[in-house]
């Protein structure tokens, strides 16, 4: 199948990765630190989990319906809004946190490091979506293939 | 590659646009949730109050700012605040800077001399804090106070960094508006050296605001730097050799402490400790005695720096310390340095010649239980905080002057030990006073010189209230001379020492009792000034006390001979009851003028020994916080220390101690009250419609019935809205028709809000961001030790006067400041937002400015109550202690405070309507959760009525055991959105709780004890918004209403923009794919 898709397939499938490893640190994150937890968590997870079969979905689709095919195509937007709804559920409760951070609490030991995991879990998700946004233009497989 | 067809580029646009949808939602999610900071920080307004104002409804006829502050059409005007703030500061740091040398009349230095300034710190100036009490805006810098007459404000923006790393910034965004005539002292100054220090600037980089720190560097240029620079700037120092003015500087902050042998290395600190002076600071030094044989030095500080080199250095001419004098404090200094006028302040704490002499030195740092891990499970907070830290305050009651003087004393009288090595650090062999102290508590001198005496005898008006309560009182005429050849002002201290018996209960031999402040005094002239002291302040509390009712402990007058004393700091009147006692002047530090001291015998028929045990409420006075003594739970295992054997009990440093006690592992793990499920609760009243709305309440004295009739009609789960969520938005009550409102902002040292961001827009006075002065950050004051150094309570009140005015132009109603903790010792970071070691005095600057800022409908809530001791791992940190110690240094200044006896009349019960608890322990337990404290000391004993927030996010863990400690709220900072996107069930903050289940609306149902509890709680808060000027905002109409801001627009529009878009994209996508099937 790898051969026959194209840039947009790969993006896809970089974005389903991508997805997959947010979903990881955003499990971390609600893990670094018992008093840091991530209310919703499964539900959060859940998302991330479902946008990354989601961007994977086109590479299949696109190979037997054709590119920009309705179910890929739609697979697509959908991946991006879970993403989006994953990262501003989790940006939501860590606002407080950041702000103690840069501010009255920059020795919480414990919050850098929920904060550090935070944040590699969003570009995890926001770079997931720019892929699919890219891979929204293009072609996900050869046309003659 | 790209898709040739139309149907890639409808797809991809919509995939585009539905991204920029979900983060423009997420992003108005994240914006809506947090409303009321993002105006704060950007001066929107997105919610407000609305009402209809008419002859029957009338809005802003409660408190109003002084019409010197208005335009004739009832608007507010910028320019006259600001100016007025000035002129504050300006006299706030002109009366709290404190001379300590001046030889041969060098100061004061007339106008017109050429001037050179040493130490990157006179070009890099600190105006205040790092975090907590900074200096917000633009400022007039020393340089421009010393040699200009107007502001340059729009280039001169304070900045701050913040501690730990946190990045720098400026403090605001830039400054447009007026700039201000000022008088400065008209000095000519070396440009040679400005310039050298501005290029040095960009390697030593500082900032107005800075922080301590654990490995401290003071960030000084050496010599050779300089003269990398400019090898000839030396030659500039004949023309400008008049004097030389050398800056040195030790900052304060939040979150930081100083640390013992905390110094960055190769710097060569003299005595290898943070406080003293680096080798570049010497060298400074020795460079200006080159420049000038007038040298004078200024100490910028929030604490002991240890002078006794410059003390006792010949070349140097005068010491001045300024502390962090505010935004435009230096026109202050410049006031005294060129003779406008004289200086008059006193020392807010003792400053010896090494801190690390101080006994509480022995236990500080940063110290855990050593089986810590496995034993406390309980964790540190949503902050971070690490479990199990502590610090055994082996020193007992003798805190900052109480120890040097008192050691002092039984060393002349040669008892108790005192003259033993043991503790001696800078006294070479045997303890000595002059050896270990530099500068005396209280000390400053003046421009001239003053007598004191006491005239006649004390006025003595002894007896008790109705209610059973103490009212002893001391009245004293002190006659006050000015005796030199300049005009000035003197504070008035007056010191008392009670009997001591060793063995007995421990009496520090001085202690200050309450001050006043001259008028301005020609020479020649006097003025008979009367200070009234409590004698409550006097009394000893004694721990071993049998009560006679089955409980120990409480206030006692030991009977037998009493001194009291006038002097210019504790020392000199200390050296005044030692001369009226007959002790052995050869042996003593200084000369003692038995006429500025007066003694009165007291036996039980003039005051009877438990007199003081009913406090001013009529509650009986017992021990309350057994849990304060490491001793209480593992008997025998610390040694506080005694005057009566100060060798023997010279504190031990308690760095290893192990958790055995398992009542004390519980309450570590905050096992402390055990929530009910079965009570019946019928009998307790919520929800029960009277008709009473909350803008009716204005005025309405605590105890009247119709707070009961309100308080019924709220319901319980708005009750525990109101209590969990303290603030700065804290919720509404729609049963009472209270509108979720921010009210509650930092800091002791101005309101920390723009003009233009006020949260109350709609008041007429309200200054719109239009206005050209519209950015003016009013917290321009200086720290907190300046404000104790003035020793002045007019001007205490008056700062808090112009801090209530400032919050009617900002639309906040309680304060959270000022700081009210005790310098425990030199090192604490947090010195700076805290007035003094001393109780009485940071008592009364406390509820002088409480006061004062009350006329005005301001709640002060000083901070943190109680036993911030120290910043490092403040969170939670155990300070262990006797209850003497906690009674008599710690919780004297709240309690001074809070009493407001001074402004108590037959039909007001004056007193401080705010606090906030601290992160700290008092021994094994939460000050949050201490009933002993927040309940029988502060409220029963004290009658604190009002508000009392616990510190952010602290405890959350304990809600029901905070609740029932009698404290009032929690601050949640950042919470809003109240019973909509802030739930009770929802709240990140409460889902983890010790010993009890997460929070719901539900969890107290079943527990009668708290659901009354809550009650008194609610109460409380309501009073506190009752008195204060929120209720401007309130009458029969006012509703709640959203108003549209520019940054709810933008995300508004790009929501609606961007989905329109959306859905188009996505139409022409799925019309292109038909198409192309219908084609195929």
């Amino acid at each position: 199948m790898l051969k026959k898709l194209s840039l947009g397939g790969y993006l896809c499938a970089l974005a389903a990765v991508l997805g997959l490893a947010g979903a990881v640190l955003t499990i971390a994150s609600g893990f670094v630190s018992a008093d840091n937890p991530l209310s919703n968590l499964p539900v959060i997870a859940a998302a991330v989990f479902a946008g990354a079969v989601l961007s994977a979905l086109p590479i299949v689709t696109s190979t037997r319906f054709g590119n920009f095919d309705l179910i890929g195509s739609a697979s697509i937007i959908a991946a991006i809004a879970l993403y989006c709804y994953a990262f501003g559920a989790a940006v939501s409760q860590r606002v407080m946190l950041i702000a103690g951070l840069f501010s009255f609490n920059s020795g919480n030991a414990a919050g850098w490091n929920v904060f550090y995991v935070s944040v590699g879990a969003w570009a995890c998700l926001l770079v997931g979506c720019l892929m699919l946004i890219v891979s929204g233009f293009l072609r996900s497989a050869k046309e003659n293939a | 590659m790209l898709a040739k067809t139309k149907r890639g580029l409808w797809r991809g646009l919509t995939a585009l646009l539905v991204f920029v949808l979900c983060i423009s939602m997420v992003l108005g999610g994240v914006l809506e949730a947090n409303a009321g900071t993002i105006d704060t920080a950007l001066g929107t307004v997105s919610s407000g109050f609305v009402s209809e104002q008419n002859a029957n409804n009338p809005l802003y006829d409660k408190f109003t700012p002084p019409e010197e502050f208005l335009n004739a059409d009832g608007t507010g005007n910028s320019r006259a605040l600001i100016t007025a703030a000035i002129e504050l500061n300006r006299r706030e740091a002109a009366e709290g800077s404190v001379l300590l040398k001046n030889e041969n009349g060098v100061l004061p230095l007339a106008s017109g001399a050429n001037v050179t300034l040493f130490g990157i710190r006179s070009h890099s100036n600190l105006l205040g804090s790092s975090f907590g009490v900074k200096a917000q805006g633009a400022y007039i810098s020393l340089e421009q106070a010393l040699s200009q007459s107007k502001t340059d404000f729009a280039n001169t923006i304070a900045w701050s960094v913040g501690s730990r790393g946190a990045p720098p910034g400026p403090t605001v965004g830039g400054w447009s508006g007026d700039e201000f005539d000022f008088e400065g002292a008209g000095y000519n100054l070396n440009q040679t050296m400005i310039d050298i220090y501005d290029k040095l600037g960009e390697t030593y980089v500082h900032y107005e605001n800075e922080p301590a720190s654990e490995q401290y560097d003071p960030g000084e240029p050496s010599v050779d730097e300089i003269a990398g620079v400019n090898s000839d700037y030396k030659s500039s120092f004949a023309q400008y050799g008049d004097a030389a003015i050398v800056v040195i500087v030790r900052p304060s902050c939040e979150q930081l402490d100083y640390m013992p042998g905390g110094v960055v290395d190769g710097l060569d600190f003299e005595s290898g400790e943070p406080f003293s002076l680096t080798k570049n600071e010497r060298d400074m030094i020795e460079l200006a005695k080159e420049c000038s044989d007038k040298v004078i030095v200024l100490i910028q500080s929030s604490a002991s720096v240890e002078l006794g080199s410059l003390k006792n250095d010949p070349d140097v001419d005068a010491i001045l310390w300024i502390g962090a004098p505010g935004c435009y404090g230096f026109l202050g200094v410049a006031d005294l340095l060129c003779g406008r006028t004289s200086p008059s302040g006193g020392l807010f704490d003792i400053f010896t010649t090494y801190n690390m002499s101080a006994p509480a030195m022995q236990n500080f740092g940063r110290m855990f239980y050593t089986n810590t891990e496995g034993t406390i499970t309980r964790t540190g907070g949503v902050l971070g905080f690490k479990p199990g830290a502590y610090a055994i305050e082996a020193e007992g009651i003798y805190v900052g002057y109480r120890y040097y003087e008192t050691r002092y004393y039984d060393c002349v009288a040669g008892s108790g030990n005192a003259g033993s090595s043991t503790g001696a650090y800078a006294s070479s062999g045997n303890w000595n006073y002059d050896d270990e102290v530099a500068y005396g508590f209280g000390y400053g001198m003046s421009y001239t010189t003053f007598d004191y005496a006491i005239e006649g005898e004390p006025k003595f008006e002894i007896g008790t209230n109705a209610n059973g309560s103490p009212s002893a009182f001391a009245t004293f005429s002190v006659k006050v001379t000015n005796t030199g050849s300049a005009s000035g002002k003197t504070p008035v201290q007056i010191y008392g020492q009670a009997p001591y018996t060793p063995g007995g209960v421990e009496k520090p031999a001085i202690q200050l009792l309450n001050f006043e402040k001259t008028d301005v005094l020609a020479p020649g002239d006097s003025q008979t000034v009367e200070v009234k002291v409590d004698l409550q302040y006097i009394a000893s509390y004694d721990m071993e006390h049998d009560n006679g009712d089955g409980t120990k402990g409480t206030y006692i007058m030991d009977p037998g001979d009493y001194y009291f004393a006038v002097g210019n700091g504790a020392h000199d009147a200390l050296n005044a009851i030692m001369a009226m006692q007959g002790m052995d002047a050869s042996k003593m530090a200084g000369q003692g003028v038995a006429a500025q001291a007066c003694k009165k015998s007291v036996d039980e028929s003039f005051i009877s020994k438990t007199l003081f045990s009913t406090s001013k409420t009529g509650y009986k006075i017992s021990n309350q916080l057994p849990y304060s003594d490491w001793n209480y739970y593992q008997p025998g295992e610390v040694t506080y220390l005694s005057r009566a054997d100060w060798a023997g009990t010279w504190p031990k440093t308690y760095d290893s101690m192990t958790l055995t006690s398992s009542e004390l592992i519980d309450a570590l793990n905050g096992k402390i009250y055990e929530l009910r499920t079965g009570d019946d609760t019928s009998a307790i009243k919520w929800g029960v419609d009277s008709g009473i709305k909350l803008y009716e309440m204005y005025g309405v004295p605590y105890d009247d019935p119709k707070w009961d009739q309100l308080l019924d009609q709220i319901t319980l789960e708005e009750a525990m809205y109101i209590f969990t969520f303290g603030g700065p938005s804290i919720p509404g009550a729609e049963s009472i028709g209270a509108l979720e409102t921010y009210m509650t902002e930092n800091a002791g040292n101005g309101i920390a809000v723009n003009l233009s961001a006020s949260k109350d827009p709609d008041a007429p006075w309200a200054i719109p961001r239009s206005d050209p002065n519209g950015t003016w950050h009013p917290e321009v004051f200086a720290n907190a030790p300046m404000g104790a150094s003035t020793f002045n309570p007019e001007l205490m009140y008056e700062l808090g006067e112009f801090t209530g005015i400032e919050s009617l132009f900002t639309g906040i109603n309680i304060l959270w400041g000022p700081g009210l903790n005790t310098h425990r010792h030199a090192y604490n970071g947090r010195n700076g937002e805290y007035y003094s070691e001393d109780p009485v005095l940071s008592g009364v600057a406390a509820m002088e400015f409480a006061i004062g800022a009350l006329k005005y409908g301001l709640v002060a809530a000083p901070k943190h109550f109680a036993f911030n001791d120290q910043e490092t791992e403040r969170g939670g940190v155990s300070p262990w202690m006797t209850e003497q110690r906690a009674r008599e240094v710690e919780l004297r200044a709240y309690q001074i405070a809070f009493e407001a006896t001074k402004y108590d009349t037959a039909d007001y019960d004056a007193g401080m309507r705010g606090l906030m608890t601290s992160f700290s322990k008092i021994g094994a337990i939460e000050c949050t959760s201490s009933y002993g404290l927040m309940t029988e000391i502060l409220a029963n004993e004290w009658g604190f009525i009002g508000y009392a927030v616990t510190d952010i996010y602290d405890d959350v863990d304990l809600w029901t055991a905070v609740l029932n400690s009698g404290t009032t709220c929690f601050d949640t900072r950042g919470r809003e959105g109240f019973y909509g996107n802030t739930t009770l069930d929802n709240c990140d903050l409460f889902k983890t709780q010790m010993y009890s289940d997460p929070l719901s609306a539900h969890l107290i149902d079943g527990d009668a004890n708290l659901q009354l509890k809550l009650k008194d709680a609610v109460h409380k808060n309501i009073f506190a918004w009752s008195e204060s000027h929120l209720m401007n905002r309130y009458n029969a109409t006012t509703h709640f209403g959203s108003r549209m801001t520019w940054w709810r627009a933008t995300y508004m529009g790009l929501e609606i923009g961007s989905g329109v878009l959306a859905v188009a994209c996505a139409a022409l996508y799925v019309m292109s794919s038909m198409k192309k099937k219908e084609g195929k």
